[in-house]
């Protein structure tokens, strides 16, 4: 490796445009029209970006306005969601978005680091390849497939494993299922559908690609003279893996948890088709009944009533802000670490 | 500039050239015909998409989003699809709110018929049980959750024939905007007003309350919503929903391979939704003749609800395509020519479809009525049919539903009484759930007698009401024992045992020549913590443990002892 690179540097530069690197370059005070072109066009863009921003968060705020200002600060207490009637809030559907984004951040971040790292340190180069793309084929399925595998296939496997989570966890508040008795064989299984737990796992496997492939990505970047650093202190693999690649991606790490946090917040159709809507608060992950903003709008987007179309823009524009927090966290994190950095 | 200026001019010259030819495209092959799309309702989905499947050797390509009623009726008053399907009109009110009609031009066109069907799912002793009867109270009451075991006593005068289990039932809604919840909801509240306004004070709705198409529910209280037709058929027929009853259309029960719940009509006979009986039943539908109504062809069911014929199936209904009858919000004279041309079709060779599908076929008034309808789309190309060619069930030469007039009747022992007939439903037609020798008697006759259950002692336990058709009591060899006697008179009075002189009405298995389908009472000891189970998992969980640190330990020493080795050498 070594030897080839100092073989390619003994050889005679060829001629190009680089080629006077002996040479002083010459900077330019002021930038020619082709720059401030290449200026205004990056900038507009990024304003433009900025603008549509803002446009959707203030058309969501003026459709919203109508039922805000009926709810008033009830908006954030109230569980029901009955805009006709006037008792409407988001405090059982932010919960139930809150919890099945937990659930399935809990599940996909370890499972996309331990694909990460395999594919970044571990696979043979051949496989690497393959295992990128197979992953990435993971991100295109479209979500109404994952939401019929979890609601068709997936929820009968989960329902033994959440039947012991509860029987042997059921003292852990999240885990308790009301009105589950698991030692009546006549009892039904039902109680542990539609929950919390399924909606998230099907989440869990809609992110775990964008994580994985943002870890995967970071991984790689470990700056290579480090790396060779820990070999040649004596370090075995998984000792450079522990002491120079996962500090340096910790960054990256949490950055793509807080983006596949965002995804998972905003997912619509796979927890639509999963979850059976209830309007209460609803802790008990294992339980069957929960909630999510995004399927409630999709849920009610046929509602006839023009305030209730405003109380659900209403509950679009609570979702649009968490996920804005969540996302600028995540870059700030993102941006504060040293992932991406070459070593100093 | 020059050569800039000459390729610009020839540019342009090709694409004008490219947009003529374009544009002749279309007028030069009168079958090519302009995409459409539509949205709505589930409840019908089943007969629209074999439609659409069917109509793509024609050319033409018709989208269609399954989205529920609700759903369907806002996107074609938003104007993003090109029609829209809903089983009840604009205009309803639900839960005191007005849904306002569209601003755009709109006509009501009935598609096909079809009955909201109860698919359930339940086992007796691990068999699943095809022949269940329900009468429209007990419906209206397991749906809002004031029978929620399927051993209450309501449940088992329906079902003489049947030892229900201490199974809890989960009733599966529609958690979507949904016609056929409408159409649910508006049986209930008219038939059995009381129990839903009930329910209505329960969720704290407004009462009285009428139809509503989103299945309000109480959190906690063990019901299932779902979304789509597909959704609650598709949860309900899992294996861990066992003792879960849905609403749906007759088709997906049929597709899913499910049994239905018979429902008791006004003359007293439990029926099942089939084609013929829910022909019978809208003979009585009241359609809005009116041609300037905004309501036209739509429909009033009071008079379903309770006719008194033996054959009606009461939650018998039709369907609705929601027309545009303007040029506006993106609908333009070719979709009109493709809406009007799949119309044409579904109305006349579609409805052969029909009952196979799991629907009923649309009677000629309505047939007509809609090719009127079509009419008033723009672009429409008009066809005369001849109606003899279209080959509808329901056609006949002097005007009468065919379908209706021929519609069998049901046996006897569907009579509510002390009689169940063992012959399954819906998509399980073909597998007979064995009922009691009690109440398996009558001119139906049963299988029911096919083993007597191996406890009987003495030879009693021959065909006591197990007459293969005609009552006649004489086969079924019990598992001890000879075959004597073979109880000729069981197959009408079903009742005593030869020998013993007892009753063999409910004993559950002990020779009463029916099959064991008692699921009593289960009483298990409750197990306490520190049981075997507990053990089982802590020892698995060490054994896992051990898997995985025993290795690396064991290698380590390994390696360490011979280095020593090597060191000391």
């Amino acid at each position: 490796m070594i030897v080839r690179s100092v073989s390619i540097r003994t050889q005679p530069r060829p001629a190009g445009p680089d080629h006077g690197a002996d040479r002083r370059r010459r900077l330019y005070s002021d930038s020619a029209l082709p720059d401030r072109l290449f200026h205004a066009v990056a900038r507009s863009g990024g304003g433009l970006v900025l603008a549509v921003m803002l446009l959707v968060g203030g058309f969501l705020l003026y459709r919203a306005w109508q039922a805000l200002r009926k709810a008033g600060l009830g908006f954030l207490t109230t569980a029901q969601w009955d805009p006709d009637a006037g008792h409407f809030g988001i405090a059982a559907v932010l919960t139930g978005t809150v919890l099945i984004a937990t659930v399935a951040v809990v599940i996909s971040v370890p499972l996309a680091i331990g694909t990460a790292l395999y594919i970044a340190e571990y696979a043979p180069v051949r496989l690497r390849r393959t295992l990128v793309s197979v992953v990435d084929l993971m991100a295109a399925v479209p979500s109404v497939v994952y939401g019929l595998w979890g609601l068709f296939f997936l929820q009968g496997k989960v329902i033994g494993l959440a039947r012991w989570l509860s029987t042997y966890g059921g003292w852990f508040p999240l885990f308790t299922v009301d009105g589950a008795d698991p030692h009546d064989p006549l009892a039904t299984a039902t109680v542990y559908t539609a929950s919390t737990f399924v909606a998230g796992i099907v989440v869990a496997m809609m992110v775990t690609p964008i994580i994985c492939s943002i870890i995967r990505e970071v991984f790689s970047q470990a700056p290579v003279g480090e790396r060779e650093g820990a070999y040649a202190l004596g370090a075995t693999r998984w000792g450079m893996i522990r002491s120079v690649v996962l500090p340096f991606a910790t960054g990256g790490m949490i950055g793509g948890t807080m983006l596949g946090l965002g995804r998972a917040l905003g997912e619509t159709i796979g927890v639509y088709l999963v979850i059976s809507p209830v309007f209460a608060i609803q802790p008990h992950i294992l339980q069957t009944g929960t909630s999510s903003v995004s399927s409630l709008i999709a849920l009610r987007y046929g509602e006839a009533s023009p305030f209730g179309m405003s109380a659900l823009m209403a509950a679009g524009l609570a979702l649009f802000l968490m996920t804005l927090v969540v996302n600028f966290a995540a870059s700030s994190i993102v941006a504060r670490s040293r992932s991406g950095a070459t070593a100093e | 500039m020059r050569r800039i200026r000459a390729a610009a001019a020839a540019l342009g010259l090709l694409i004008c050239s490219l947009l003529v030819l374009g544009q002749q495209g279309p007028s030069a092959s009168a079958a090519t015909y302009a995409r459409i799309s539509g949205a709505g309702s589930t409840w019908s989905q089943n007969a629209i998409d074999q439609w659409r499947r069917n109509v793509t050797q024609y050319g033409m390509t018709i989208d269609y989003a399954g989205t529920g009623s609700s759903d369907g009726r806002q996107q074609f008053r938003n104007g993003t699809v090109d029609f829209g399907v809903s089983e009840i009109p604009y205009g309803m009110t639900e839960f005191g709110v007005r849904e306002p009609p569209p601003t755009r031009g709109y006509a009501y066109m009935p598609i096909v018929a079809g009955g909201t069907a109860f698919m359930y799912n339940l086992q007796i002793g691990g068999k699943r049980v095809t022949n269940l009867r329900l009468n429209g109270d007990t419906v209206s009451r397991i749906f809002t959750g004031k029978i929620t075991n399927w051993s209450d006593k309501a449940i088992a005068a329906d079902n003489p024939g049947l030892t229900l289990p201490n199974r809890k039932i989960i009733p599966v809604v529609r958690s979507d905007g949904s016609g056929t919840t409408a159409q649910f909801s508006l049986w209930m509240s008219k038939e059995h007003g009381s129990v839903w306004n009930d329910y209505c004070r329960r969720v704290g709705k407004p009462v009285p309350c009428g139809l509503t198409s989103y299945f309000p529910v109480v959190p906690g209280s063990g019901f299932i919503s779902q979304s789509g037709s597909l959704g609650v058929s598709g949860y309900t027929r899992q294996n861990y929903a066992n003792g879960a009853i849905t609403y749906v259309e007759y088709s997906y029960a049929v597709t899913t391979g499910f049994p239905v719940a018979k429902i008791e009509n006004s003359d007293g006979y439990y029926t099942e939704p089939t084609a013929s009986n829910v022909a019978v039943a809208l003979t009585q539908a009241q359609i809005n003749q009116n041609k300037s109504s905004s309501q036209y062809l739509t429909q009033i069911l009071d008079n379903v609800y309770h006719y008194k014929d033996p054959r009606t199936y009461p939650l018998s209904s039709y369907s609705y395509m929601i027309l545009p009858t303007k040029v506006e919000k993106g609908f333009t004279t070719d979709k009109g020519n493709t809406l009007g041309a799949f119309g044409y079709y579904f109305l006349c060779e579609g409805q052969r479809q029909a009952e196979p599908l799991g629907f009923s076929p649309l009677p000629i008034n309505l047939v007509q009525a809609g090719f009127d309808q079509l009419k008033r789309i723009p672009g429409v190309q008009v066809q005369s049919i001849n109606l003899k060619g279209c080959d509808n069930p329901t056609f006949s030469t002097n005007g009468t539903n065919t379908l209706a007039k021929n519609a069998p009747f049901p046996k006897s022992c569907d009579k509510a009484g002390p009689t169940q007939c063992s012959d399954g439903t819906g998509g399980a037609s073909h597998v007979k759930t064995p009922v009691k020798s009690s109440a398996g008697g009558g001119t139906g006759g049963s299988s029911a007698g096919t083993a007597g259950s191996g406890s009987g002692t003495t030879a009693g336990s021959s065909g006591t009401g197990s007459g293969t058709t005609a009552g006649s009591g004489s086969t079924s060899g019990a598992g001890s024992g000879t075959t004597t006697a073979g109880a000729t008179s069981a197959g009408t009075s079903g009742g005593v045992d030869p020998d013993t002189g007892l009753s063999t009405g409910d004993a559950g298995g002990s020779g009463d020549g029916g099959q064991d389908i008692a699921a009593s009472t289960v009483s298990v000891g409750s197990e306490s913590f520190w049981g075997l189970r507990t053990w089982l998992m802590g020892l698995s969980a060490l054994l896992l443990l051990a898997v995985v640190v025993a290795p690396p330990t064991i290698a380590r020493r390994l390696t360490t002892r011979t280095g020593k080795r090597h060191g000391s050498a």
